[in-house]
């Protein structure tokens, strides 16, 4: 093989051969090669808006649930220690029962609207270390630490703020109306609406909020916790955490983290990364046939030049080498001008401007991951889809290849 | 001799097989320009197809060196063609993507020679034909009498102990083809090239020092 002659003759072919034919070649690989990431990049994204909506939103880290027969966790002294975990950012322990809530318009005892929602109770202070329901709220304000009867109400359950339950809401309750809350224990208390919150989780949106202090004095209890949220620093080291808050004292407490209580959403992200690796093969293979059939127009074309080059002597792995190089050339550039739309146009632009997805906040998650992957796919795609066909024409008699 | 034929056959298979060449036998001499006449179908073409190592008969020897080049690999075979012979082809067969020069450096390229060397080397051979003020032009840029000179400087540049030309003027007009016997008469006086030449032009004899008559697949007295 002589690899100069199979890079001169790649060099000659590419510089003087036809500019349309090169330029529509290089542009197909590069639309072939922002396809490839664009669409493992905006189902990443997805992925990663659901995950954050569920850290962020709902379950934080890591749930601490009591032991299977308890109904609170009680080892007081050992909840307190996790935040002097170190990477523990914060931890936030919340009181849940299942309340009645109900709203008398007129309040005249006609056309009451009720239902029944989830309320939890927050140590204010902790919970703005742990979620981020507080920068979510879109009418009124967040609970204060000292507020005794006040609530704050998901868009699921005042209505009015579109959400996808609207006709099982309250029918649009406002900031300062009044809601009756039967709770489970029998206690009925009247609270005012501070605040209503919207998230991308119509499970969260179901919830309601009071404080700590407030859901004590109704369940009778002190210093107990339904949950404990727990926030780190770093996403993806929870089993670490789970192992040392095991170790602080809370052996025997159902200790989970999100993705385990993630459920449906997990199982959409599974699907949306299995969706995004068929359509990365279906890409692939589309860029590889492409590159077939442009290099096999191209050898069809040359069938007689490539006769010639034998006859004078050339051996037939130069020829393929040749038709080889040409073919990784316009995936190469497809590589750089393609990765180069998405780093320095789409990327920016999207994180600029993300999609309002139902599951969140989308923008292209472009991973080095996703772009090694790409690179090697596109790369790949262009050595198979030149080399048959050089082989094949290369492999052509002299004789035929020159006269036909 | 510089070559030589030996009990050489070839057959086409088919339905009917067809015997294009039967039981040739004949020699060349180093030095000689010899041209291979006969009708259309005499199997001239298909002889020196055979002898210039692009095809493969179907029985018989080819002696070189006292080597029979039918043996060989096709690995061989292209690496023979490329240090020991050269091709001139009815058409110009000329790259469209390289210059004259380039084309011409192409088989010192394959030989690993010295890019001062084989450009060198290349514009001298370009200079000889007649060309040396033609050295960047593409072919689409040229008459087909200068292509077909490009070609022979091409065939020439290693300095191949037989040139094969196969009906070389059969696409030029009648000066240029004068241009390239006289060439090629020229090259075989001057430094003793060896040429066979398949022609039907019976004019073209008088460029020659032997015409080896084919009349179906055999050689006539």
């Amino acid at each position: 093989m002589n690899i100069k002659t199979a890079f001169f003759l790649a060099y000659t072919s590419l510089r003087r051969g036809s500019k349309g034919t090169l330029l529509m070649t290089i542009l197909i690989m590069t639309l072939a090669y922002v396809n490839l990431v664009f669409i493992a990049s905006i189902f990443g994204g997805i992925v990663e808006a659901m995950n954050k909506e569920s850290i962020n939103n709902q379950y934080s880290n890591i749930v601490i649930e009591p032991a299977i027969d308890d109904r609170y966790i009680d080892n007081k002294e050992a909840v307190e220690l996790i935040d002097t975990i170190p990477g523990v950012v914060g931890s936030s322990a919340h009181y849940i029962d299942k309340a009645l809530i109900s709203y008398d318009e007129y309040s005249d005892g006609n056309d009451i609207k009720s239902g029944k929602w989830v309320v939890k109770s927050v140590d204010v202070q902790d919970e703005k270390k742990v979620t981020e329901i507080h920068d979510s709220i879109i009418e009124g304000s967040y609970l204060d630490a000292t507020d005794r009867d006040k609530i704050i109400i998901g868009k699921e359950i005042s209505g009015g703020h579109g959400g996808g339950l609207e006709h099982l809401s309250l029918g649009g309750i406002s900031v300062g109306d009044k809601v009756d809350v039967l709770f489970s224990n029998n206690t009925k208390r009247t609270y005012t609406v501070k605040g209503v919150f919207s998230v991308k989780s119509t499970q969260v949106d179901q919830m309601a909020f009071v404080t700590k202090k407030e859901m004590e004095s109704i369940l009778k209890v002190h210093n107990l916790a339904s949950e404990v949220l727990v926030k780190i620093e770093n996403t993806g080291e929870e089993d670490k955490y789970v192992n040392e808050i095991r170790e602080i004292g809370l052996q025997d407490e159902d200790i989970k983290t999100w993705d385990e209580l993630m459920g449906f959403t997990s199982s959409a992200s599974k699907s949306f990364t299995m969706i995004s690796i068929i359509l990365g093969v279906i890409g692939t293979i589309v860029a590889g046939v492409t590159i077939f059939i442009i290099i096999f127009v191209s050898v069809v074309n040359k069938r007689k030049q490539i006769g010639i080059l034998k006859a004078i002597g050339m051996k037939e792995d130069t020829i393929i080498l040749s038709f080889i190089i040409q073919a990784l050339f316009y995936g190469i550039v497809g590589v750089i001008l393609g990765a180069s739309i998405i780093l320095f146009i789409l990327r920016p632009l999207f994180i600029a401007n993300p999609l309002d997805f139902p599951v969140g906040w989308v923008s292209l998650k472009v991973t080095f991951n996703i772009i090694r992957i790409s690179n090697i796919s596109l790369l790949l795609a262009s050595l198979i889809g030149g080399f048959f066909p050089a082989f094949r024409g290369a492999r052509e008699s002299i004789l035929k290849s020159i006269w036909g | 001799m510089i070559i030589e034929v030996k009990n050489l056959k070839k057959t086409y298979e088919g339905r009917v097989p067809t015997h294009a060449l039967k039981d040739i036998n004949f020699g060349i001499e180093k030095g000689e320009f010899v041209a291979l006449m006969g009708r259309s179908g005499s199997g001239k073409s298909t002889l020196l197809h055979q002898l210039g190592l692009l095809d493969t008969p179907t029985t018989g020897e080819i002696i070189m060196d006292g080597t029979d080049l039918v043996t060989f690999s096709e690995k061989e075979k292209a690496d023979f063609r490329l240090k020991k012979l050269g091709y001139v082809f009815q058409s110009y067969a000329l790259l469209p993507e390289l210059t004259a020069l380039e084309s011409v450096y192409l088989p010192l390229m394959l030989l690993d020679v010295d890019k001062k060397e084989y450009i060198k080397k290349s514009s001298e051979m370009l200079d000889k034909v007649g060309l040396g003020d033609r050295l960047h032009h593409l072919p689409k840029e040229m008459s087909g009498g200068e292509q077909q000179r490009v070609a022979i400087a091409r065939a020439l540049v290693n300095n191949p102990a037989i040139l094969f030309a196969d009906e070389p003027t059969a696409n030029l007009d009648s000066e240029s083809s004068e241009v390239v016997l006289e060439l090629f008469k020229k090259l075989n006086k001057e430094i003793g090239q060896t040429i066979i030449m398949v022609t039907h032009e019976p004019d073209d004899k008088k460029y020659v020092d032997r015409v080896i008559w084919l009349k179906d697949g055999v050689i006539e007295d």
